[in-house]
């Protein structure tokens, strides 16, 4: 016989109240990860408002430079200045980790992590040239411990953050670009698929190209919306896409911090749903452990008395 | 037949749509000077000064939304005004732009300080928006 009556008992109420408060953490993160869908699709509508202005006006931007570094190739460097658009040498590179600040949340930090390393291994970085932005204390600690540039780094970023909230951080890295700390900047994080499913992702978010301005789904997106209006600008087109440029990245960096979140949100949910399941698991097991035992307990009283029974007879 | 024409102003920002509405004029002001928009414009872009919008709601009265910069672009009777902050001018929350005016003039007394050009310029936009958001307000 294993354990004791008594032993398995409070083992079982001990499991039961840790599933209790997994269900309720799990119930937690759904009800955020239903928030932060529900912003992320408002926040879809400025988003595509400001891609279809950029895409317009960068194409002619990039036509207009293109045609014109064909003809004064020697004078590149005075054509194109506008900060975001140019490819500078590049000889740092900054890359934002998306982490989230506390545990629970299942392989969420590790796969990030680990690809990210794997980004830098694959890119031919070494610590030296890799400058790292941490957002969420995971991913500062982690990269902070193994000696890598942590630039900067920011925890507590609210369950559903508003644009507000996170202006600081959007405007510092795009900021530490503007003054050359890095030449080129990846984002890496996990995409929201679905409440099950989130997939790594490492975006070039600067310089702007016009590969992650989205110009190859131009085609599709030309029907419904009309690129080819011809705008009247006022200042010129390139005061306006001096303006709207960094306004576009700092959204970019906001729409992957939302992304970031809904799958924290959402792994965070599986993991707790997994959780409570294997608390199920455990306390059905228990129990068939605990009645056996009662069982053979009985058997043995009822033994023990018809014994004394015989002897007395 | 001769209906009057108008025209729909959305105001989104990254935290969703702030304001919605039809109307026959809307004035706001670029960054190089006030612009009136009316029904069947030309196409237009424009990058936006941290100021307000102002939206024709009847014969003398106008909805007034203030922006931080941004652009606006017109085309199909549609004026779009994409900024990364707007409210409506009821919505101003006069206690916190009174603070960050306070936090601004602060920084740019530093970087005043300390000749730090980056952070004097940008503490100079955040306060020229704190001044937008409480000179809206308090206007009748």
């Amino acid at each position: 016989m294993p354990a004791s009556l008594q032993e398995v008992k409070r083992r079982i109420a001990s499991t039961k109240k840790t599933g209790q408060i997994t269900g309720a953490m799990q119930m937690v993160s759904t009800a955020k990860l239903n928030q932060i869908q529900k912003h992320s699709e408002s926040y879809q509508t400025y988003a595509s408002k400001i891609r279809s202005v950029i895409t317009h006006l960068a194409q002619s931007h990039l036509l207009d430079s293109a045609s014109a570094a064909k003809s004064q190739t020697s004078q590149e460097g005075k054509l194109n200045t506008l900060g975001m658009l140019k490819q500078r040498p590049v000889k740092k590179t900054g890359i934002v980790v998306m982490t989230s600040d506390r545990g629970l949340v299942g392989s969420y930090n590790s796969n990030v992590i680990k690809q990210t390393m794997d980004l830098i291994k694959d890119g031919g970085h070494n610590k030296d040239d890799v400058v790292i932005i941490a957002i969420g204390g995971t991913g500062a600690e982690f990269f902070s411990k193994r000696g890598y540039n942590v630039a900067y780094e920011y925890r507590g970023v609210k369950d559903v953050p508003t644009f507000r909230e996170v202006r600081p951080i959007v405007e510092a890295i795009v900021t530490m670009y503007d003054n050359g700390l890095y030449d080129q900047l990846f984002v890496c994080y996990n995409h929201f698929v679905n409440s099950l499913t989130s997939i790594f992702r490492a975006e070039k978010m600067l310089p702007i190209s016009a590969e992650n301005m989205g110009v190859d789904d131009l085609a599709v997106a030309d029907e419904e919306t009309n690129y080819h209006i011809e705008y009247e600008t006022e200042p010129s087109r390139d005061a306006i896409l001096e303006v709207i440029l960094p306004q576009y990245a700092e959204s970019l960096v906001y729409g992957a911090l939302l992304d970031a979140k809904t799958s924290e949100h959402a792994s965070s949910s599986t993991a707790m749903k997994s959780a409570s399941d294997n608390a199920k698991d455990i306390i059905s097991a228990l129990e068939l452990q605990y009645n056996r035992a009662r069982q053979s307990a009985i058997t043995t009283e009822i033994t023990e008395i018809t014994g004394a029974q015989a002897a007395l007879d | 037949m001769d209906e009057k024409p108008v025209l729909t102003v959305n105001v989104v920002t990254p935290d969703g749509p702030v304001y919605e509405n039809t109307t026959d004029l809307v004035i706001c002001k670029t960054t190089v000077g006030e612009v009136g928009i009316m029904p069947n414009r030309l196409p237009l872009l424009a990058s936006l000064a941290i100021d307000e919008i102002r939206v024709k709601t009847g014969e003398d009265t106008f909805d007034e939304v203030a922006v931080s910069g941004g652009f606006i672009e017109f085309s199909n009777n549609v004026l779009s005004v994409v900024a990364s902050a707007a409210e409506r001018k009821e919505e101003i929350d006069t206690s916190r732009a009174e603070r960050a005016r306070k936090r601004a003039e602060a920084r740019i007394a530093k970087a005043k300080e300390q000749k730090d050009d980056n952070e004097l310029r940008r503490a100079e936009v955040s306060l020229r928006r704190a001044i937008n958001r409480l000179s809206i307000s308090n206007k009748k």
